[in-house]
């Protein structure tokens, strides 16, 4: 449990006070105290008494110090310094003692006679009548300390009064407060004071800065061009001018509508369209509907044109009224005030032509409305038609029925009419419609609308040439209204966001009410406009009032002061404005009759700007680039995700965003594209159509993607040192071990992929180059893939690491490793029995080239074949031959020890030394005599790891093998020449293989030593030598000869440095046994290894799925191949050994190689029969079932010990233990070592002039042909360097059921004989 | 073939009311974005320290990317995570920090921020531990309708990242 971070602090931060020492003190005193309590005497002095003596003792101690200080020079602190307790005062001491010092007022009442003077009665001004204030109320408590305090102190009586109480003035509070109360009713408030909760508010307009402002050269200006201001109504206007002002405002109608000339264009399209109409031939369905859908357009258009004539003409006879009523009114004021004048000519027009126009006109629009009735007619008439066919049918079933019902039942008759149900009413036909009628109602209309042919057109002219009446000749209150224009004047502020910027020069009102401005503002901004405001003020003298606001709008980016057209607003006040003169004010009703009839309300307004007055436009820089901000700001933020839209940007057209209904609308309203008011969205809808800005019907997550992207998926792709990267991050085992990648990508050649293409590629062919057959391809093939799929899982497996991957840390030796150690210590030293010393251990991460060696020590080697006795003569090869011929059933006794003396050169039974060969390097020890060698040398050979990679799964996977050959060092002389041999000696050395052991490197990395002595791999048949046990022999007194058991070798291997293996993976795999089971197991696995902590146990093993099985499962009895049982009919034993030897003849293959780093995976008999490759479990498993098939008792035992190290099955590492208890490898060799002799022979009967110099057959089990040629190959026999040397080799290989097959190669070497 | 080399480390957090604390971190990128090496997701030890406020965790960070432009560029995600006595694991934090665009050694803060759950959820939280999570930890980084969530801030988590950057130049982004 450890401390808090808080607790740790306080515990180093915390200062011990030494512990108060008086305890013991006290308790003296106390009893002290006692005692002198009992003695009866005051303690004070006693106390005395004691300082004294304590302070005596303390002076006597200082000086005696002092006297020694004086003559030592050493002191140590303490010499200065003094401990002294803590002082402390009891708590009854210190209550004495402040009693002695502190005086505490009493709080009882102070009795009068002390209060006042001695022998004075206390006097009452109460009694005695006068008047005395209100004491303060004071508590009685407090009163009587204050008391006795004052009393205490000097002169204290002369705070007390007369009466014995302290002198006090009256109470000053007052009863009522002074202040009136701040209740007050909310009605009361005064409005302006009023507060009005407003919600907390994001302030907008800190985002709102034009972007790139930063920027010195982006610099915005907005020109306000303020020309004028026209009122249409002011308070000051008078009657004629109201009526003036209509007539101007109904003559701008006028001239507006003349402009536009809708009526004149309408006329034209309803001509035109009849002449379509008329021109299309009425013969097909389309024609046909065509023709419909013109009549309809001409029906509508010619509406569309009476409405407009109809009001053409009434805005005509409008201003024609006004005009009249201006003309009286000015007749009855008796003088003018505005200089308007309405002319109206008349224009004489052809009464002929417009007759007939006219006449042509109605009658083409009878013949239409009659057509139009004719067809209504028709439509009507037949369906009169129908229903009548109907209420015909109706009435004769009725009758029908009447006359059935007459027959049958009479007295039903009026049931069953009710359920014929209702009488159908019978239709009325139409009514033709009438012709006449028809065309008296056009009349009628035309008269009403139209212009009566012949009569001259009216058109209005409007002039302000007319005088005004002088101010003289007014009357008074025309003349003060005058006079109260005149002291008018206006000016215009304007506000841009709100903050007024600018205002204009104040220009007084003119007579005609039209004030004239013409200044342009150029407002240089920074923020986004979000409003510009325009606020007409009025000024009277000093005085000035706000007549109207407008707030003008912000104009598109597009719009430049150059091309700007001005624009008019209006806007009205709505303030009330009476005068007592001929103003007419502005809210006032007034009238313009006499008698006060007919009342108007007139506000006052006006158009600012108007008629050229106001315009705001941005303005064009020097270098004619606008200083516009850029349109993507708010509004134009929709936009920037679909460039095509940029077309309409142009245009200007900013608020329509959805195109297609535009179109649609555009489609269904029949826009005229000849319309000149329509021209700009016609061209907007062909730019759209053009342009096509369907907009997308998909959304896209990141728009600006693909506009933004430096380059495309494919150069990103192609890039090959990218890929090199990513292949290596993905570790693809081409590349898992690329140290540096180049930082260039020239530097990167194409060849790099050729390999790992290819392997893509070639995924699925198989090669049958290497494999005898197709099927032993596909099962390498599948191992291969099964491998991968396995090592891909392992290596995310192994990212889980766990506490001890990732932290190493030294066991804290426990009390029995200590004691070890002690014991060992006093252990002799005995320095010529060196023991190996435990090395340090080195992570395989930082290692490189050359730091890895791998220490091979070749101690010694027991039974080394001997040679046999070297002789030219045929006899003693016949012999050999015959000695072959039963080598395994009797010793041959023909080979005596003597013979060793018949040596050519008294060379002795045999110079055998080491060869180790690994990874190329080839190294060998020095020779040594006789067939029980002792080296005792090392070896040391370098160590590269494949690419460079020394991480352990690389390492793990590492399949070279350890090669340590056997040979035997010949000695021949050569010297030609008899008369030479006294003073020269010319040997040719050959040396002759033995025998081998093989030691797979990834053994001794897992192993990290390999310590014993081993049997050596010797042919069964060695030419030229025998293998007989010979230690009798050499001591000459152990006369026993026994067959050899075989060569054996001690070494010891070793990696410097050590290397840390990788560990196997700890990963729960999941399973389908059952969960009692595996809990069970897990128990039984748990009891096992604490009762036997070194052995190994095993209850579920991996299979070849990567799923956890149960390890029984795997053992059942397994009927062998008929053919081995039918070998021997009635040799059980023989049949036991030749199924043995069967298993052993398929070929190994390691799992840790296959594997690296894994696990052991175990495949059952089938597979493992399959795929014709496995490791010491399934050959164990399946020899197992067979013999248990065979009614063996048969057990499978799991041991550790050095793995797969050599090529026999069922070796060191999983024993079976058969009845017999014999070795399994003999029969199947006795019948296949038949083959050797008659290969013997046929060497010996091709060549019998030839002495063989060594020979021997390989036997292996078959899985690739690579395996085979290493074997022969490291076997040396090239390496003969005799002149005229000769080989023979044959091959023999031999079938066993199931794809089994054994291979044997027989080689020679031969020397021709002289 | 713009590359971009993020290195650097979490170097520890400081700020959070226990400091037993852990980290799981994670880069995100859009989709121009490549990952050419490295691991882009991890998870810190446990520090729990003794003294001092600030738990170090000095977590190495090492990741190369290129990409065919600039948007989505890598951002850091970190979830803070305390370790009570009990070895239980209770979220204390979410922060997200984007990796410096300009080259150069950048020693950088992330604020961090924790849900906040209803009163229910906080008592229970002080009592038995565990706390309010996010059901789908891109919100992170993606941030749409955050403003639903009621959060309260954390401590800090200080990472120290140099940023290399290679040819961004040839694509006309001046580094």
């Amino acid at each position: 449990d450890l401390p808090t971070a808080e607790e740790a602090y306080n515990f180093f931060t915390f200062n011990f006070d030494p512990e108060p020492q008086q305890q013991p003190r006290r308790k003296k005193r106390h009893s002290r105290r006692r005692e002198a309590e009992e003695e009866g005497e005051g303690e004070s002095g006693e106390e005395d008494e004691e300082k004294e003596e304590e302070e005596g003792e303390e002076e006597g101690e200082l000086e005696g110090e002092d006297d020694e200080d004086l003559f030592i020079i050493d002191q140590s602190a303490q010499d200065f310094l003094e401990v002294k307790r803590a002082e402390y005062i009891g708590y009854s001491r210190r209550l004495q003692r402040e009693r002695e010092t502190l005086f505490v007022p009493s709080m009882r009442p102070v009795p009068a006679s002390s209060k006042l003077p001695e022998n004075v009665r206390p006097r009452y001004l109460e009694e005695e009548g006068l008047y005395v204030g209100e004491r303060p109320p004071v508590c009685l408590t407090n009163q009587n300390i204050l008391e006795n305090r004052i009393l205490k102190q000097a002169e204290g009586r002369k705070w007390f009064g007369d009466d014995g109480c302290i002198i006090a003035l009256p109470d000053p509070i007052n009863e009522s407060s002074s202040r009136p109360p701040l209740f007050h009713l909310e009605d009361e408030l005064d409005p302006a004071l009023q507060a009005v909760y407003r919600k907390a508010l994001k302030t907008k307009h800190v985002n709102l800065y034009i972007t790139g402002m930063g920027d010195p050269q982006a610099d915005y200006q907005l020109d306000v061009d303020a020309s004028g201001l026209i009122f249409s109504h002011h308070p000051l206007f008078s009657r004629e001018h109201v009526l003036a002002a209509r007539l101007a405002q109904l003559y701008d109608q006028h001239l507006t509508r003349q402009h536009k000339n809708l009526t004149r264009l309408l006329t034209d399209k309803v001509t035109q369209k009849c002449a379509n109409k008329t021109k299309l031939p009425a013969l097909s369905q389309v024609t046909q509907q065509r023709i419909a859908e013109y009549k309809q357009e001409v029906r509508h258009t010619r509406q569309l044109r009476d409405v407009e004539q109809e009001k053409d003409r009434a805005l005509l006879k409008s201003i024609i009224r006004v005009w009249k009523e201006l003309k009286a009114l000015r007749d009855f004021q008796r003088f003018t005030n505005t200089p308007f004048k309405l002319f109206i000519r008349r224009e004489k027009v052809d009464r002929e032509q417009d007759e007939q126009e006219f006449e042509n006109d109605i009658i083409a629009e009878v013949s239409e409305l009659e057509a139009e009735a004719e067809e209504d007619y028709q439509r009507k008439m037949s369906e009169y038609r129908r229903q009548h066919e109907e209420w015909k049918s109706w009435k004769r079933k009725q009758k029908k029925q009447k006359k059935k019902r007459q027959q049958e039942e009479e007295e039903e008759d009026e049931e069953s009419e009710e359920e014929l149900g209702e009488e159908p009413e019978k239709p009325e036909p139409p009514e033709k419609p009438d012709m006449g009628d028809l065309e008296e109602q056009v009349r009628e209309k035309a008269a009403r609308i139209h212009r009566k042919p012949g009569e001259p057109v009216l058109i209005p002219e409007l002039t302000v040439s007319g005088p005004v009446t002088p101010n003289e000749q007014c009357p008074r209150a025309e003349f003060a209204r005058r006079e109260d224009v005149a002291k008018r004047a206006l000016f215009i502020k304007v506000l841009y966001n709100d903050k007024e910027v600018s205002r204009t020069d104040s220009r007084t009102l003119n007579m005609d009410f039209r004030v004239h401005f013409g200044q342009i503002f150029n407002l240089k901004i920074v923020n986004w406009p979000e409003s510009i405001k325009l606020q007409v003020f009025e000024s009277v003298g000093s005085s000035s009032s706000l007549l109207a606001e407008v707030c003008v709008p912000v104009p598109e980016s597009s719009i430049l002061t150059g091309s700007a057209p001005f624009e008019e607003m209006e806007f009205s006040s709505n303030q009330r404005v009476t005068f007592n003169h001929e103003g007419v004010g502005s809210g006032v009703p007034f009238s313009f009759e006499a008698d006060g009839t007919n009342t108007q309300t007139l506000l006052t307004s006006g158009k600012l700007s108007w008629k050229l007055s106001c315009c705001v436009s941005w303005a064009v820089g020097e270098d004619d680039v606008p200083l516009a901000p850029p349109s993507s700001q708010p509004g134009g933020g929709m936009y920037s995700g679909l460039r095509q839209m940029d077309a309409i940007a142009c245009i200007g057209a900013s608020g329509l965003n959805d195109m297609k209904k535009l179109g649609k609308w555009a489609a269904e309203s029949r826009l005229d594209p000849n319309d000149p008011s329509n021209a700009s969205i016609m061209q907007l809808l062909s730019v759209v159509s053009g342009g096509d800005v369907a907009v997308p019907e998909y959304f896209r997550l990141e728009q600006l993607q693909e506009e933004f992207n430096f380059l495309t998926d494919e150069e990103l792709h192609r890039c090959r040192r990218f890929r090199l990267l990513r292949l290596r991050s993905q570790e693809v085992p081409e590349f898992r071990h690329f140290k540096c990648v180049p930082s260039m990508e020239r530097e990167i050649s194409e060849k790099v992929f050729q390999d790992y293409e290819k392997r893509l590629k070639e995924g699925e062919i198989i090669d049958t180059k290497e494999h005898i057959d197709a099927h032993r391809a596909l099962v390498a093939k599948y191992l291969q893939r099964v491998r991968e799929s396995v090592i891909n899982r392992f290596l995310i497996a192994k990212h889980h690491f766990i506490l001890s991957d990732v932290v190493s840390e030294d066991e804290v030796p426990s009390i029995g490793l200590l004691g070890w150690n002690l014991f060992k210590l006093a252990e002799p030293k005995r320095p010529l029995k060196p023991r190996r010393k435990e090395r340090k251990k080195v992570t395989a991460q930082n290692l490189s080239d050359g730091d890895i060696k791998l220490l091979v020590n070749i101690i010694r080697g027991y039974d080394i074949p001997i040679r046999r006795p070297y002789a030219s003569k045929p006899p003693v090869s016949a012999k050999s031959g015959r000695s072959f011929a039963e080598p395994f059933t009797a010793p041959v006794s023909s080979h005596t020890p003597q013979q060793g003396s018949e040596w050519p050169f008294g060379q002795p039974l045999i110079r055998p030394f080491v060869e180790v060969s690994f990874q190329r390097s080839v190294l060998q020890t020095s020779t040594a005599d006789g067939p029980n060698p002792c080296w005792n040398e090392e070896i040391v050979l370098p160590f590269s790891a494949p690419n460079g990679d020394y991480s352990s799964t690389s390492l793990q996977s590492v399949r070279d093998e350890v090669f340590i050959n056997i040979f035997d060092e010949v000695l021949y002389d050569v010297v030609e020449d008899e008369r030479e041999r006294g003073n020269t000696i010319h040997t040719r050395i050959e040396r002759h293989w033995l025998g081998s052991i093989k030691i797979p490197f990834s053994t001794i990395y897992l192993q990290s030593r390999i310590d014993g002595t081993f049997k050596v791999s010797t042919p069964p048949v060695l030419l030229g030598y025998s293998k007989e046990r010979s230690l009798g022999s050499e001591g000459g007194y152990d006369a026993v000869r026994s067959r050899s058991e075989g060569t054996f070798l001690s070494l010891f291997i070793t990696i410097e440095p050590q290397l840390v293996p990788g560990d196997t993976i700890r990963e729960k795999f999941d399973s389908q046994e059952g969960e009692r089971l595996l809990i069970a197991s897990e128990v039984f696995e748990k009891e096992a290894s604490g009762r036997f902590p070194d052995r190994p146990c095993l209850t579920t093993v991996i299979d070849i799925n990567g799923k956890a099985v149960f390890v029984t499962r795997f053992i059942r009895p397994l009927t062998p191949p008929q053919e081995l049982l039918d070998a021997f009919p009635n040799g059980p034993q023989e049949t036991a050994e030749l199924v043995a030897r069967y298993v052993s003849l398929v070929p190994f293959l390691p799992d840790s190689v296959s594997f690296a780093g894994v696990c052991d995976l175990w495949s059952t008999c089938d597979q493992f029969l399959t795929l014709l490759a496995g490791d010491e479990e399934e050959h164990a498993v399946l020899l197992c079932n067979y013999f248990l098939s065979m009614g063996k008792g048969a057990w499978l035992i799991i041991g550790v010990a050095i793995p797969e190290v050599s090529d026999k099955p069922l070796s060191q590492s999983h024993i079976n233990k058969t009845e017999g208890g014999k070795s399994q490898i003999s029969v199947g060799e006795i019948m296949e070592t038949h083959q050797w002799k008659s290969f013997e022979m046929d060497v010996k009967t091709l060549y019998f002039c030839m002495e063989p110099i060594s020979g021997f057959p390989l036997h292996l089990p078959f899985s690739e042909i690579r395996p085979i040629i290493e074997a022969v190959h490291s076997t040396g026999v090239h390496k003969v360097e005799a002149p005229n040397v000769e080989f023979a080799l044959a091959v023999y290989v031999h079938p066993y059921p199931g794809n089994v097959l054994s291979v044997w190669v027989y080689i020679a070497s031969l020397v021709s004989a002289r | 073939m713009a590359e971009l080399h993020i290195i650097g480390q979490i170097i520890g957090a400081t700020g959070f009311p226990q400091n037993s604390l852990f980290c799981k971190w994670g880069v995100h990128a859009g989709g121009a974005w490549r990952l050419l090496s490295g691991l882009k997701e991890g998870q810190t030890q446990v520090d729990m320290p003794q003294t001092g406020d600030m738990a170090y965790w000095s977590h190495p960070i090492d990741l190369h990317y290129t990409t065919k432009g600039l948007q989505g560029w890598p951002r850091l995600y970190l979830q803070v995570w305390h370790q009570d006595s009990f070895g239980r694991c209770q979220l204390y934090g979410y922060g997200y920090i984007h990796v410096p665009s300009s080259p150069g050694q950048h020693r950088l803060q992330c604020v961090t921020w924790r849900p906040l759950g209803s009163w229910q959820d906080q008592l229970a939280e002080m009592f038995v531990g565990g706390g309010p999570q996010l059901r789908s930890p891109d919100l992170i980084y993606s941030g749409a309708d955050r403003y639903r969530l009621h959060t309260v801030g954390m401590g800090t988590v200080e990472l120290e990242l140099c940023v290399i950057l290679r040819h961004f130049d040839r694509y006309g982004v001046e580094s």
